[in-house]
């Protein structure tokens, strides 16, 4: 404990009353008031003074820190928020770009569609010609088909032709041949004579009939050539 | 009463809570406030090795996150006790309730955890009250909720 001279506390009281001002602080609880009752006092008074002091900075200073601490939280939040509000924005610019991306590659396969669609369209005019040429190839051997097989016929007619005139051309020279040497030698040629006349009308008969027929097939075949496209 | 009292809290807003309050409730004359562990482990070192040992406070305050220092309060708190041995009364003042860091502190040393609130008063009060055990080194380990 410290104790004061008389001359300073005198001082110091004179001090208090005149102008209200006291010694504050810690100081006042070490101060030995040594059986002065206006001493001990004034201390009393300044400790409570001192305290009254103290609480009210003790309320403000708790106020101030308990806003502080709010601003504290407030920033946190805020900056929570700006994280947030960050990370959003970038998430729509990805989303963004990922929707380009999409909407190219959409583009992209547009015109991959409607190349596609071309190359389809150019692949069924070439299928379509090749299917003409085809037919038209198809046509063609049937035609040659025909052909061959009119040739052919035509041939064989042709043969049996020939052979049919050789024949009647031989049976019709040997019996001219037979008639003539019968004629010459004296022979009785009535038989004969009408027989060759039978056989040369026959003949004749048949020959017209065989190139009749001939011309009507051959007409026949014309009429239906003309009639194919 | 105490006889002093060293506060190390980055907070200076706190500093003026804690030696208003300590005023208030008579728990200490002398008062020390510091804003970083780094200064009070210098000043631990200097009275460890050169003294003088009557300079040293009584009892310690340590926050447990005090930003700008280049460590923690239970590191400080371990400084104290294992490597300058100065057999203070120390522990920890934090608006924190974590259990983990409770128990890391109680390894370092501390003798008590007071957490921070509007309201210290009471808590403070309470922490005089069972002062001497801590002084004595018979009180066990305590929160101050």
């Amino acid at each position: 404990m410290i104790k004061i001279d008389k001359k300073t506390k005198d001082q110091l009281l004179e001090m208090y009353k005149t102008k209200k001002i006291s010694l504050e602080g810690n100081i006042l609880k070490v101060i030995d008031p040594d059986g002065d009752v206006e001493f001990e006092t004034y201390i009393k008074e300044s400790i409570e003074k001192d305290k009254d002091n103290r609480r009210k900075r003790l309320d403000v200073t708790k106020q101030v820190q308990s806003k502080n601490t709010d601003l504290v939280k407030s920033e946190k939040e805020n900056d929570r928020v700006n994280k947030q509000l960050k990370s959003a924005l970038e998430e729509a610019e990805e989303s963004n770009k990922a929707m380009l991306v999409a909407k190219q590659e959409a583009e992209l396969a547009l015109e991959d569609a409607q190349k596609a669609k071309i190359d389809a369209e150019n692949a069924r005019i070439e299928a379509e010609k090749a299917r003409h040429e085809a037919e038209q190839a198809k046509n063609s051997a049937v035609n040659d088909l025909e052909l061959m097989q009119k040739k052919t016929q035509f041939e064989l007619i042709g043969n049996i032709v020939k052979v049919a005139l050789w024949v009647i051309l031989g049976v019709g020279i040997t019996t001219t041949i037979v008639y003539v040497i019968s004629l010459f030698a004296g022979f009785n040629t009535d038989v004969i004579g009408s027989s060759w006349v039978n056989i040369m009308s026959i003949l004749l008969t048949n020959a017209f009939s065989i190139i009749g027929t001939l011309m009507g097939m051959k007409t026949m075949s014309d009429n239906k050539d003309q009639r194919q496209p | 009463m105490i006889d002093s009292i060293l506060l190390v809290d980055d907070e200076d807003l706190f500093h003026l809570v804690f030696e208003d309050a300590c005023s208030l409730l008579d728990i200490t004359l002398s008062l020390q406030s510091l804003t970083s562990s780094d200064e009070a482990e210098k000043l631990f070192k200097k009275w460890f090795k050169e003294g003088p040992v009557e300079e040293r406070p009584e009892c310690v305050f340590v926050d447990l996150n005090i930003i700008g220092s280049s460590f923690d309060g239970i590191e400080l708190i371990r400084k104290i006790n294992f490597e300058y041995g100065n057999n203070v009364v120390i522990g920890i003042i934090s608006s924190s309730n974590e259990s983990e860091e409770q128990a890391n502190a109680i390894k370092a040393g501390a003798q008590f955890w007071i957490i921070k609130s509007d309201d210290i008063e009471p808590r403070l009060e309470e922490f005089r009250k069972d002062y001497d055990g801590y002084k004595n080194r018979t009180a066990p380990f305590k929160i101050y909720k």
